[in-house]
């Protein structure tokens, strides 16, 4: 099995959790047990050693894609998340909420900057990446994606520039005075799209693949869009927060973080139940498989830890400020949004080296 | 394309010709009927002729000798360059279905000397028996690209290097592949692979396009010592294969069926398919295995449900 290399950045910050997790007397069983509970498939070596296969070698050829491509869904995410939330800001905010759309504008085109090199970093011949605007294909999400991703990028250039313009940074000349006559929110409405598409279609990218873990069930578009919106609501609250936003721009912020983050997680337990054996390397914990990593850092501490905390929040008093805590939730949030990635595509690589959950899936009808 | 110095203006105009050249697009060579494999495992013997004829006709390099310990298939796999690939499946003590229990001949001259020999002659030691009498076999099948009528491969790649040929197979184009690698995890095969010791491209089998160019048979089939391998125009080849397993099952081989003949299989068939001796799964082939484009309307319209619920509530908050 082959160790999945990432900048080095993550690599510390995992090993105590996954060291606390195995000492711990009983929580490998209780992770077990929570993977049954919602994948409702309880593994059975005996049955499963029933199944005919070619001495257990791998029906698939594993992925290629990497930390490159990892990094690419979650900064995808955030971009594509803070430039719809901004147009919403936009469109449909008060005054007082220009700032989360100055803010959302601003941190869309900064997370979008890391994205295309790092896709073309990953292709195995990088000095051919302009052959991909060869096709235009509706059948292929790569082809589809490339296009979006260029799409937005030219809104989401365009609109951080009127923003600019608008806040002065570009100084004050007849150029900086025509980009900020444009109107930023008709532009950012064809850009939302695209930002929607960027946020999703690496779900569904991923889904119109042959790896059982993956293409199972057909929610997984639903489900990085979902977190796309968290973690982008996430990032612009905690920075918002730390800048000392006024309250109640950021408890609309919160609201949303708080349904983005219920709607990901009811659609990840429905994923989970909709791929059943398909999602064991996703959630189990025998060697290869990634629960271990999977539950602490995606489902217990970024979403269901922050998702609590909110709550609490959104009960209590608006005029209380708690800004520690509402960075930690930011945090936690964004965290949970990168090992939703990290451990989605790991554990497809577990998946598509395991002969017989490939041959299994491949036995229903269509 | 060498830029000449000293005219840096002639080098560049150049080089925007070269570069428009490579965007014209070239008239289709006149459509040819379909060709394809007809793979019968019944026939086969494990020769690996047919790994080792591709091999040496497109040049591929051996691969690193390794030891798999599982049977004499120590290839393993399909890869980047491994384009023919022989298994062999060894059924030792496998349940005996019992329609196809072992022919006892009634013999009743030597019924009285049976109990005689049981005891003159030792036990036959388990697994030493003629292949005639026991259930014990040994299967053979020469794996390849099945050329998909709607090959995953094909739809998935973003740059167009996959291609139809005019002979309907299923090509990669070297020369425009950026190796990204979604073919790779589209085909449900596990066929299509990235040369990552070599040129970072994705490679498979191209039915000897070059070959076909010349009107001669793919390096594999030309090979083939038992003609397990048949090379022809796809329908004919079906009809051909209808024969064949009625054929075997005429003479008792009722475990033989065909894989990827009818449409059943990705929508539309296989143009490379197989005569099997037992279920898919024994050769490490899926049985009916989802389309990995049939995935994408499904996927987008979830997506699209997420964030208009997102999107709703967002405009909600913000309104109050």
């Amino acid at each position: 099995m082959q160790k999945i290399h990432l900048p080095n950045a993550v690599q510390p910050l995992i090993q105590p959790v996954r060291d606390i997790v195995s000492r711990t007397p009983g929580s490998e069983s209780l992770l077990e047990r929570v993977a049954v509970l919602t994948t409702g498939y309880r593994p059975d070596p005996e049955r499963e050693l029933q199944e005919s296969t070619y001495y257990d070698y791998p029906v698939l050829k594993q992925p290629f894609w990497r930390w490159e491509i990892i990094w690419y869904f979650f900064f995808g995410g955030l971009a594509a998340g803070s430039y719809v939330i901004a147009t919403i800001a936009t469109l449909f905010g008060s005054e007082e909420d220009r700032v989360v759309a100055r803010t959302g504008y601003y941190l869309s085109l900064l997370a979008l900057l890391p994205c295309p090199p790092l896709l073309i970093k990953d292709l195995g011949r990088p000095e051919r990446f302009l052959n991909m605007l060869r096709m235009f294909k509706v059948k292929s999400p790569m082809s589809m994606g490339v296009w979006g991703l260029l799409g937005f990028s030219f809104f989401s250039g365009t609109t951080a520039l009127i923003q600019a313009a608008k806040d002065g940074l570009l100084g004050r000349w007849w150029g900086t005075r025509l980009l900020a006559a444009l109107p930023q929110g008709l532009i950012a409405l064809p850009g939302s799209a695209f930002g929607v598409f960027l946020g999703g279609y690496t779900g569904v990218l991923l889904t119109a693949t042959s790896v059982p873990l993956w293409s199972r069930s057909k929610l997984l578009g639903g489900i990085f869009v979902s977190s796309a919106f968290s973690t982008s609501t996430a990032l612009i609250s905690g920075v918002l927060r730390i800048a000392g936003a006024p309250n109640h721009v950021l408890h609309k912020l919160e609201n949303m973080e708080w349904m983005a983050m219920l709607i990901e997680l009811s659609g990840l337990l429905m994923f989970l139940r909709n791929s059943g054996r398909a999602a064991r390397p996703l959630v189990g914990t025998a060697p290869g498989e990634h629960g271990r990593t999977f539950w602490p850092f995606m489902i217990g501490g970024g979403l269901v830890l922050p998702w609590l905390l909110q709550t609490f929040g959104l009960f209590e008093h608006r005029q209380s400020r708690h800004t520690s805590r509402g960075v930690l939730v930011s945090l936690l949030v964004l965290i949970g949004g990168y090992f939703l990635r990290r451990t989605m595509i790991e554990a497809g690589h577990t998946s598509s080296r395991d002969a017989r959950t490939t041959l299994w899936n491949a036995r229903r009808p269509h | 394309m060498a830029v000449e110095s000293g005219k840096p203006l002639r080098g560049g105009l150049a080089f925007v010709k070269e570069t428009m050249l490579s965007l014209r697009k070239e008239p289709p060579p006149p459509p040819q009927p379909a060709m394809g494999f007809f793979t019968d495992t019944s026939l086969c013997i494990g020769c690996k002729a047919c790994e080792i004829a591709c091999k040496q006709w497109n040049q591929l390099p051996a691969t690193q000798p390794f030891w798999s310990g599982t049977s004499y298939d120590n290839t393993q796999q399909l890869g980047a360059t491994t384009w023919r690939h022989v298994q062999f499946i060894e059924q030792i003590g496998r349940g005996q279905p019992e329609r196809s229990a072992p022919y006892k001949p009634a013999l009743p001259l030597l019924d009285d000397q049976s109990l005689e020999a049981k005891n003159a002659l030792p036990e036959t030691a388990p697994g030493t028996a003629l292949p005639f009498f026991n259930s014990d076999r040994w299967l053979m099948h020469s794996d390849v690209c099945k050329h998909c009528a709607n090959a995953p491969c094909h739809e998935a790649c973003p740059t167009g290097a996959i291609i139809r040929t005019e002979f309907d197979t299923v090509y990669v184009q070297q020369d425009i592949c950026n190796g990204c690698g979604y073919c790779i995890v589209a085909c449900p095969f596990g066929v299509i692979a990235r040369d990552d010791q070599g040129d970072h491209h994705a490679h498979k089998c191209t039915l000897c396009y070059d070959r076909l160019k010349g009107g001669i048979e793919p390096a594999c089939a030309k090979a083939c010592p038992t003609d397990s391998i048949l090379f022809g125009e796809v329908a004919q080849l079906k009809a051909h294969a209808q024969e064949r397993v009625g054929l075997l099952h005429q003479r008792g081989v009722d475990e033989a069926r065909l894989y990827g003949a009818d449409d059943t299989i990705l929508d539309g068939g296989l143009n490379s398919f197989f005569l099997l001796l037992d279920e898919p799964e024994v050769y490490n082939l899926p049985q009916n295995p989802p389309r990995p484009s049939n995935h994408v309307a499904p996927a987008s319209f979830w997506t699209i449900v997420a964030a208009a619920i997102l999107g709703l509530m967002g405009i909600l908050f913000f309104r109050e």
